[in-house]
Order: structure tokens, then C-alpha cells, then sequence
């Protein structure tokens, strides 16, 4: 781990000076639960621990009780244009190549028993034939863009006394966002371990919840920017209420290229350089003279 | 291999005092740690900070006066170490990026590319190791204790990797980052990152349960050197990442380290401890999930 942080830091590219957004910030309802989440636009809607419906229309700042009726979409489908993934009520993945004509769902072949009850699929829009699933073992699995499906992800206990925490949600952008914008992620929702991301389709993670409670109950991925210069915002129902993650590129340690640098750089290696040799002098005060040498 | 039993212990020089090289080792980590924390007063807390470099350019200066000073001459075998652990990580991550400047798109994948970073900081140590063997007169010279494995150290390695597993799965997930295992990516990776790891373990525990508790034990009772080992092996570790989440790591690898010394000691083999750190490693890359900032 630190070597990789270490390289990091060696290989960092060019990113401007400026200090990181913070990657998740809270919307509202601070101190309730929120165990469930759709957004669109300025319109969120989320289901609190209490089981109440509330809804905002003003991005979060404000909410009120639901109409009656609200529903939230199912969380076992995922809509990319014409295409459409969804678990069957077996817990297998099937796939429904065009459906606005109503084409037949397919058993993909080769997808895992996920089990019956299994409801937690994505598929982000950049990386096409990509899908994420969720087994009711807790199991991640994802299929590659040659419709290969393996196990991905495999959490561990927490610790000795609690056990694995749970998959609550997983989501991804299924429509383009701002033009020349791509986000690829997978972003997984947990019980315990806060938000993990994928980029690479469901091979790699990382954890990406700094800032946001361990418990996220609920995902949400909104490709409609809701201000100008926001290309997309994904939520996350917590026990602690509404947070947001505006998207942004990943912290790198920026590089400079200013004059200053260099004396900068000078001013470290002087130091570096009285360091040792005042270490030195010190050595050769201090080691005796007699020695068997 | 060879049993215990035909195994001669070390023998202390006793006729010199322990005092010279502690105050070696203390004075030398002073002189780094100088040269690692001073410049972060003035400098951009946001910039690229080749620390790393730094801390080598340092150690190198340190320890090549010894090389030729007479009067420094029993300094050497210790700020040989010192050297070998600084310098050497330097290679170990600056390698890739080396790698990529060289050859281009011909360097191969980063995994190959940390895989030869990793030999080189192996090839590094073991040619600062026998600069050491070479250079240092024989009542100072350090036992690197890399010829004996007895079967009694094999099952030491093997019950040391369980438990210290054990140990990584009974503490909090949080506190470490071992939240899940990754399938799809541990198969592609473990051909390059699993001799990589084990590579990287060989280099340290060369360096601080070779070298510098070899000479440190030269001069000073058991006790003290694996005590002083241990913390340049826990400073070290604050070193590595200085300001980063890992300085809470320093008292659990100075824990690490003293018990990796005492076995080096009680197996006379530096060979247990390597396989306990190259378990650890790999566990450590393929159990924990980095986070946004790299850890």
C-alpha cells in the first residue's frame, strides 16, 4: 500500500495547482437515516428510516412529505437506451437487447445464481456490454465486455466480533453526461464500508467514502446537471442523512512548473546536504578514535 | 540448510563499547530525519516533495565518508544499512516511472513494471550487503544469517504468516483498509505482485534484520539491538509516508519489527522473517482496498 502511494506521488501527472473539492458533501436531513434515494434534476426523493417519503424539488435544500403514490424505481433493472439488464425473479441476469420493440428477455449466458431475491444491478452507459451484480451472498459480480461474468468483489468482516457488512445499492450513469464528459464508474453501496468505485468496469475498486458515514443504505446517480459547471451528482442515503458527490476528477498531488520550484528544490537539497554533513561532524566527534579498523 | 544445532552463534565484540554505535545510528537518523522534515516548513505542503530522493541523496552522503575516514570506520556497517534501506526504496519506487522513461510503451504493464523495480531493489541490497561482507573489518562486519534454515525456522515462518494474518483480520477493517478481496484483479496481478512483494521483503529484511541489527548486535547486548532496529524499522514506516495515514502505523511496525528480530534470533536465520514479511505483503496488497489518496 504505501509503495503504491509512494509511486503515486512519483508518478503524478500535471494536474493544476488547486485544492481537491471535497468528495462528498451533506445535502440535508442531517441526523435522519435515509434508506432510500432517486434523484432527477432538482427533484430528489428519499425514504427515510421512519418510513416517510419526502421530496424536494429545490436540489435538496428543502423537503417536504411526498405525494401519495410515490414510488422509487426498481433497483433489480437498468435502462441504457434501448438496451435493458434486470434480474429475474430466479436471481439470473437476462438481457433485453431493444426494448422499445419489445424484443424477448434473454438469459445472458453464463450469468451467476445470484439467488432469488437478488435486486442490485448497474450498468454504466461509457462501457458498453459492462454490467454489476449483486448475489444475496453478498458476492459482486460484473461481466466484461465479452460477456465474461466473474466474482469481483468479496468483503471481509469488519472485524472479529461483526460480520461482513451488506451490499445495500450500486449505480452508475445511464446517460451521457455533459459533452466530452465520461464518468465509467461503478459506485457500490455498503452497510459498514461506505462507498467503494470501480472505473474499470468491476476488476479493480477502490473506497471512496472519505468524509461520509460508514452506513449508505442508498445510491442514486443523476446525469442532469442540475447548475452550470456540474456535469452529474451521484447521492448517497446514510444514516446520517443526504450527502452528494459531484463529479471530479480523482487527487493527485499537483505539479508545478514555476521558477520558484527550482528554488525550491535548491532549498531542499541545501538542507539536505547541511544535514548530512552536520550528521558527519557529529560522527566524527563522537565515534572514538581506537577502533579495531 | 542446516540444523541449528551446527549453526555457531554470533559472537560480540565484546572489547568495544555499545555506545559508539548508538550514538552512530542516532546521530545518522537525526542527520535524515533532518533532512526529511526541515524542508517541509518551507515547502509547498501540495507540491511534489521527492522526499524519497532526498532521504537517499542523504543517506548516501552520510555513509560514503565512512567508506574512506578511517576514524569513521566503525560507523560504516551501519550507515551501510541506512544506505542500502533509503537508496534502494528510492529504486523500488521510482523504478516504474524509470521503467517508462526508458523504454516507453516497450516497459510493459505497471505490474511488470513494479516486478523489476522489485529486483532491482533486491540486486541494490544484496550488492550493498556485500560491500558490507567486503568493506567492513570482521569484528564489525554484520551476520546477514541468510545461509541457515532449519526446519524448526520453516514452521516458525509458517506460524508466524497464520498468526499474523489472524492478527490482520481481528482488527477493525477500517482501521486498516482490508475491507474486501478482489478476484478478477488479484488474478491478473499475483504473477507479477506476489515475487514483487516477496522481492521487496527479501530487500528489508536484508537491510534491517540483515544488516543493521548484524551490526548493531556487534557491539551492543541483543536486547538493545533489536530494540534500536525496530524503531528505524517503525521510523522508517513514518518515513515512507510521512504526513499520510500511515504515521499511526509506526508503533505497530516497531511491534513488527522487534518481533521479526527477536526471531532472527532465537532461529538464527534471516530466512523465517522473510517469509512472515513476504506473506504480510501480499496480504497487504491483495486484502486491502486502497482509497482515494492511495490508501
Amino acid at each position: 500500500m504505501a509503495f503504491c502511494a509512494v509511486a503515486t506521488t512519483f508518478l503524478a501527472g500535471s494536474a493544476p495547482a488547486r485544492a481537491a473539492d471535497a468528495w462528498w458533501t451533506p445535502v440535508g436531513l442531517q441526523g435522519t437515516a435515509v434508506t432510500r434515494v432517486s434523484a432527477i434534476g432538482d427533484t430528489i426523493t428519499v425514504r427515510t428510516g421512519s418510513g416517510a417519503t419526502l421530496r424536494s424539488t429545490d436540489a435538496g435544500r428543502t423537503f417536504a412529505a411526498a405525494p401519495a403514490g410515490t414510488t422509487f424505481p426498481p433497483t433489480g433493472v437498468v435502462a441504457i437506451g434501448s438496451q435493458r439488464w434486470e434480474i429475474d425473479s430466479a436471481g439470473r441476469v437476462v438481457h433485453v437487447a431493444n426494448a422499445s420493440q419489445s424484443s424477448a428477455a434473454v438469459l445472458d449466458p453464463g450469468s451467476p445464481d445470484l439467488g432469488a431475491g437478488a435486486d442490485l444491478i448497474a450498468s454504466p452507459e461509457s462501457l458498453p456490454g459492462v454490467v454489476v451484480a449483486v448475489g444475496t451472498d453478498g458476492v459482486v459480480w460484473r461481466r466484461g465486455q465479452d460477456g465474461d461474468w466473474k466474482e469481483a468483489l468479496l468483503l471481509l468482516p469488519a472485524s472479529l466480533v461483526q460480520g461482513v457488512p451488506q451490499v445495500t445499492s450500486v449505480t452508475a450513469f445511464t446517460q451521457p453526461l455533459e459533452e466530452h464528459v465520461v464518468d465509467d464508474s461503478v459506485y457500490l453501496g455498503t452497510d459498514g464500508y461506505a462507498v467503494l468505485i470501480s472505473t474499470d468496469g468491476g476488476d479493480d475498486w477502490i473506497r471512496a467514502g472519505p468524509g461520509l458515514p460508514d452506513s449508505v443504505f442508498s445510491l442514486s446517480a443523476d446525469p442532469i446537471a442540475t447548475s452550470p459547471g456540474h456535469v452529474g451528482v451521484v447521492y448517497a442515503g446514510t444514516s446520517n442523512g443526504l450527502w452528494e458527490h459531484e463529479l471530479q476528477a480523482f487527487p493527485a498531488p499537483p505539479a508545478y512548473h514555476d521558477a520558484q520550484l527550482v528554488w525550491r528544490w535548491i532549498g531542499i537539497g541545501a538542507i539536505t546536504l547541511v544535514a548530512s554533513i552536520a550528521a558527519l561532524l557529529g560522527m566524527t566527534r563522537l565515534v572514538p578514535r581506537r577502533h579495531p579498523a | 540448510m542446516a540444523t541449528e544445532a551446527r549453526v555457531p552463534r554470533l559472537q560480540r565484540y565484546r572489547a568495544a563499547p555499545w555506545w559508539p554505535a548508538a550514538t552512530t545510528l542516532v546521530i545518522a537518523e537525526l542527520g535524515l530525519g533532518a533532512a526529511l522534515l526541515v524542508p517541509i516548513t518551507f515547502s509547498d505542503p501540495n507540491g511534489v516533495d521527492p522526499y524519497l530522493a532526498r532521504l537517499s541523496v542523504a543517506s548516501v552522503l552520510i555513509a560514503m565518508p565512512s567508506l574512506f575516514v578511517r576514524r569513521l570506520a566503525p560507523a560504516r556497517p551501519i550507515l551501510l544499512a541506512l544506505a542500502a534501506v533509503a537508496a534502494t526504496y528510492t529504486l523500488l519506487s521510482a523504478g516504474p516511472q524509470i521503467l517508462v522513461d526508458l523504454l516507453g510503451s516497450h516497459s510493459g504493464s505497471f505490474d511488470a513494471q513494479v516486478l523489476w523495480a522489485s529486483v532491482a531493489q533486491a540486486v541494490g541490497t544484496s550488492l550493498i550487503a556485500l560491500a558490507a561482507r567486503r568493506l567492513v573489518v570482521p569484528e564489525w562486519r554484520p551476520s546477514l544469517r541468510l545461509r541457515h534454515l532449519s526446519l524448526r525456522g520453516l514452521g516458525a515462518g509458517v506460524l508466524g504468516s497464520a498468526v499474523l494474518i489472524g492478527l490482520g483480520l481481528a482488527l477493525p477493517a477500517n482501521l486498516l483498509g482490508r475491507v474486501a478481496l478482489q478476484p478478477v484483479a488479484f488474478g491478473r496481478d499475483v504473477p507479477w505482485l506476489g515475487p514483487a512483494n516477496a522481492l521487496q521483503a527479501f530487500s528489508q529484511e536484508v537491510q534491517f534484520r540483515g544488516l543493521l541489527l548484524g551490526a548493531l548486535e556487534r557491539t551492543m547486548s541483543p536486547r538493545w539491538a533489536n530494540v534500536s532496529q525496530a524503531a528505524v524499522f517503525g521510523l522508517a514506516h513514518l518515513a515512507i509516508s510521512y504526513g499520510g495515514p500511515e504515521a499511526p502505523f509506526v508503533p505497530i511496525t516497531f511491534l513488527v519489527g522487534l518481533a521479526f528480530g527477536w526471531l532472527v534470533r532465537r532461529t538464527n536465520s534471516l530466512w523465517p522473517a522473510v517469509i512472515i514479511h513476504a506473506v504480510a505483503d501480499i496480504a497487504l496488497q491483495f486484502g486491502i482496498v486502497q482509497g482515494l489518496y492511495g490508501f
